[in-house]
């Protein structure tokens, strides 16, 4: 039977679901969501440290971590775990950012216990076998030459180094050639033992299960893991930088790949939803409506892509305002300018109300786009606990959206840009010689 | 072999296919789970349609069908999507043009307006024309500065000689820079008509108040003369074909490719099956070779997909460390050897189906998905073909996975294209200046 979980509001459509919200004894957060809509279910296991607590010298560590939690447990092999998953047409996935290690699995809703059990294996006996450290710390390094081909990549590593200086984020979050080298298996089961408890975790699962029945399966995987003292490295909050900062790399390229910006807001700023706005009438929005793509693609012919954001990388350390733009080697200072120029425009006159109605409605309306899939909503639920949004965030939204006003704009926009203390890097032919 | 669940979680009886008087096809597809709609409308035309000298002209036709018409203004079509919060965007591939709006289901058929406007009434604006050129070039340059945008070029190219998937979608660089303005409408009007398109809509709404509007929107507008069908014929390759091209990469990448029939070929469903079980998951045969025992490569893949016309058959890597493209290539072609000598074991058959079926259901939860299944589907084949896609798949046995492994991906139906160093510095780590602040 196919269930309406979706309402009209007065406020544009929006999504409405149930959330069950469990602790269990050990402090593992389990958040579910029934959803009938496919006959799947998508389950997400969020592991509260990430390269973010990585030390300098071992940069890369968590991302490791996450790469072999599938690669062997006390009673699996790296095979039997892929045949176990893949036999029933599922997948689990480990992945890690600079602020969680995600293991993530789908599966069918007939298969829903097998998902679970392969999840609780991951999570809490990965025995990461010293053959596996070794091939992966040899991938790892081989992928990090392979993705140095790419002239975007290289311009987002350098702009971050300067942007965050010495703050752990100035990494890139699979860290560099020689702290690879260094990483031991002593050094990941040690970060497993460290982060890797149920009061670190939250379990979110939404689709096809009653949740009923599922809570004493969960209790059954999880119950056995012991809770533990946490505790986090600290470090200093990264400083925006009051000076200019540049960096031109040389590589044969078609384009120039152009970052420029500076240390941008974490998720859980107030403005957040300000500059949200801000974002959609500058840089973002729908198609080409945005100010920077409006007139640097649509008008200029500039470029295919280019863009600007400062909530896009809001996390919980703050993240960055970024404008981009990927352009042919003789537009260099007309599209470096043109950024510039935006920015500036924005900080120093008002947006119109025609802009803000925009761009109000815009967000209002797509946010209904955030909930089309379980895994979506899965990862709304974690989104939701980690940055304490509630889970009647679907309705406060539309709200926090309306209440803004353009000189909330404006305020921000002086606030959080800068359009002379920045970043600038450029990536590609920057001595012209184009191939 | 265990059972799989249900051959029918995308029925195609749910979906109803209406012919309106001048030929356009309309499908429709309630399904009330979000409050969304997504409307489609595809064009039976691609950069197959394209003659020599002209290629990307699809794709360029593309970008201006959001330049504006007399009705809506330049910047008016994204602008509307804005207001009413929506998202819209556009694709274009050998076979097809498609262009998409997904609105929240209580303002969607302002979609049905600009799209009935824009297949008769596009504005071919000279100035905007030449602003848009510029953009498409620089997204062939984005293509150019990828080492697969740039190997699959070249090996497109060098794996058909006559049929025209040899061309890139984008163009070629020099046919993009010489295209004009009246040939482009020219190409606009021979192709872009209701009886060579098919308007998807998929989502939550009642399918008769909109098969009106439907017929409101867009009944009015002539039919064409069917644009002429195009009748270029690849003729059989005759041995292996190897190319190699010269970049600035350390990395060496390999890609090979066989042809391979058409959508629909009863040899499909079982190359379909093999792609799964060579190269897809970590329990595949060449992931389990190649990745974990001889660690020589950092990925291994093979895809093979649906075409209107014979396609290709693509395995892919990416060298590891120092580990050479002989030694991958030797590797690739002895697990081939490995399942025409000695077949595929019932698990893995097993296995492989169920990955197909369920990546069939869990890739069609959005609106979107749903859509473009259905425009792929009806553009280059019949929506038949979804309907008995998984039992198709479902009685492939070992015995022809074996057969169509021997008969198609074997070296006098391979084109070799290798990605390699043309001998330059590693810039990144040797070349970088540093300017100082101002």
């Amino acid at each position: 039977m196919r269930r309406r979980i979706l309402k009209p509001t007065d406020l544009g459509l929006r999504p409405t679901f149930e959330v069950r919200s469990e602790t269990l004894p050990n402090g593992l957060k389990v958040l579910m969501v029934e959803n009938s809509s496919v006959p799947a279910v998508s389950l997400n296991a969020s592991v509260m440290a990430g390269a973010r607590y990585d030390p300098e010298e071992k940069a890369g560590l968590a991302l490791m971590v996450s790469r072999l939690l599938d690669e062997g447990t006390e009673s699996r092999t790296s095979l039997e775990i892929a045949e176990a998953i893949e036999s029933v047409g599922g997948s689990i996935d480990a992945d890690g950012s600079f602020e969680r290690i995600v293991v993530s699995a789908g599966v069918l809703n007939k298969d829903l216990d097998l998902g679970l059990e392969l999840l609780a294996d991951l999570l809490m006996r990965p025995v990461f076998p010293p053959e596996y450290v070794i091939k992966e710390k040899e991938r790892t390094l081989s992928e990090i030459r392979s993705a140095k081909d790419r002239p975007q990549v290289v311009a987002g590593w350098a702009f971050n180094e300067l942007v965050y200086q010495d703050h752990p984020l100035h990494r890139p979050s699979h860290g560099y050639p020689e702290t690879v080298e260094r990483i031991t298996r002593d050094d990941l089961r040690a970060f497993h033992k460290q982060y890797f408890v149920p009061n670190n975790v939250i379990l979110s699962i939404v689709g096809d299960f009653r949740a009923a029945d599922l809570l004493p399966k969960i209790q059954k995987a999880f119950g056995s893991w012991p809770k533990e003292k946490l505790e986090f490295p600290t470090y200093p909050m990264p400083v925006r930088q009051t000076e200019k900062r540049q960096k031109f790399i040389n590589m044969p390229a078609q384009q120039l790949n152009i970052y420029l910006g500076h240390l941008g807001v974490s998720r859980t700023n107030p403005d957040y939803y300000a500059l949200q706005l801000m974002d959609t009438i500058l840089g973002g929005g729908a198609g080409f409506t945005a100010r920077i793509p409006q007139r640097l693609r649509d008008e200029l012919g500039l470029a295919y892509t280019t863009f600007a954001s400062i909530t896009m990388t809001a996390g919980i350390d703050p993240g960055r305002f970024i404008a981009f733009i990927g352009t042919s080697p003789e537009n260099q200072t007309l599209a470096t300018q043109g950024l510039v120029n935006e920015i500036r425009r924005i900080i120093e006159e008002p947006v119109t109300k025609e802009e803000l109605q925009d761009a109000k409605d815009y967000l209002t309306g797509s946010f209904v786009f955030a909930f089309e899939s379980i895994s979506q909503i899965a990862r709304f639920l974690v989104h939701a606990e980690v940055y304490e949004l509630g889970f009647d965030y679907v309705d406060k939204y539309p709200r926090y959206i309306r209440d803004i006003t353009a000189e909330d704009i404006t305020r921000v926009a002086r606030k959080y840009l800068d359009s002379e203390n920045y970043t600038l890097v450029v990536v590609g032919p920057v001595n012209g010689n184009d191939k | 072999m265990s059972s799989l669940v249900s051959p029918s979680v995308f029925a195609i009886e749910e979906v109803r296919r209406t012919v309106l008087d001048n030929g356009l096809v309309v499908l429709t597809k309630e399904s009330h789970t979000s409050p969304i709609v997504t409307s489609m409308i595809w064009y039976k035309v691609g950069s197959r349609n394209e003659e020599l000298g002209h290629t990307g002209k699809s794709h360029f036709l593309e970008h201006m069908l959001f330049k504006g018409t007399d009705r809506f203004k330049k910047g008016e079509i994204d602008l509307i999507t804005l207001k009413n919060g929506g998202g819209n965007n556009a694709f274009t591939s050998h076979d097809f043009t498609a262009y998409y709006f997904n609105f929240a289901s209580d303002r969607w058929d302002v979609a049905l307006d600009i799209e009935s406007d824009r297949m008769a009434n596009c504005a071919f604006d000279l100035e905007e024309f030449e602003a848009e050129k510029k953009v498409v070039i620089e997204e062939l340059k984005t293509s150019l500065d990828s080492p697969w945008g740039l190997l699959m070029q070249e090996l497109e190219a060098g794996a058909f000689k006559v049929h025209p998937y040899r061309n890139p979608v984008v163009g070629w660089l020099q046919d993009v820079e010489r295209a004009t303005v009246e040939q482009q409408q020219a190409y606009y009007r021979r192709y872009y008509q209701p009886n060579n398109a098919i308007l998807v809509i998929a989502g939550d709404f009642q399918t008769d108040h909109v098969l009106a509007r439907v017929s409101k929107a867009f009944g009015s507008i002539p039919a064409g003369s069917p644009p002429s069908a195009m009748s270029l014929q690849e003729p059989p390759q005759r041995g292996e074909r190897r190319l190699i091209v010269r970049w600035r990469s350390k990395v060496p990448r390999l890609s090979i490719a066989y042809h391979a029939p058409a959508i629909a070929h009863p040899d499909t469903y079982p190359l379909q099956v093999l792609a799964v079980v060579l190269a897809e998951g970590k329990a595949s045969r060449m992931y389990q070779r190649m990745v974990e025992r001889e660690q020589s490569v950092n990925f291994v893949s093979a895809e093979f997909g649906e075409a209107k016309d014979p396609t290709l058959f693509h395995i892919r890597s990416e060298a590891r460390g120092e580990h050479s493209i002989d030694e991958i290539e030797a590797s690739i072609y002895g697990e081939l050897k490995n399942v025409i000598d000695n077949g595929v074991t019932p698990a893995e058959l097993d296995r492989a189906k169920h990955q197909i079926e369920a990546h069939f259901i869990l890739s069609r939860e959005r609106t979107l998905d749903q859509a473009i299944l259905l425009g792929q589907m009806e553009s280059i084949g019949t929506l038949d073909y979804i309907d008995s896609y998984v039992r198709n798949i479902q009685s492939i046995t070992a015995e022809q996975l074996a057969d169509v492994c021997n008969r198609y991906l074997n070296e006098n139906n391979r084109t070799v294209a290798l990605l390699l160093s043309d001998g330059s510095k590693d810039t990144v780590d040797s070349e970088e200046a540093d300017i100082e602040a101002d």
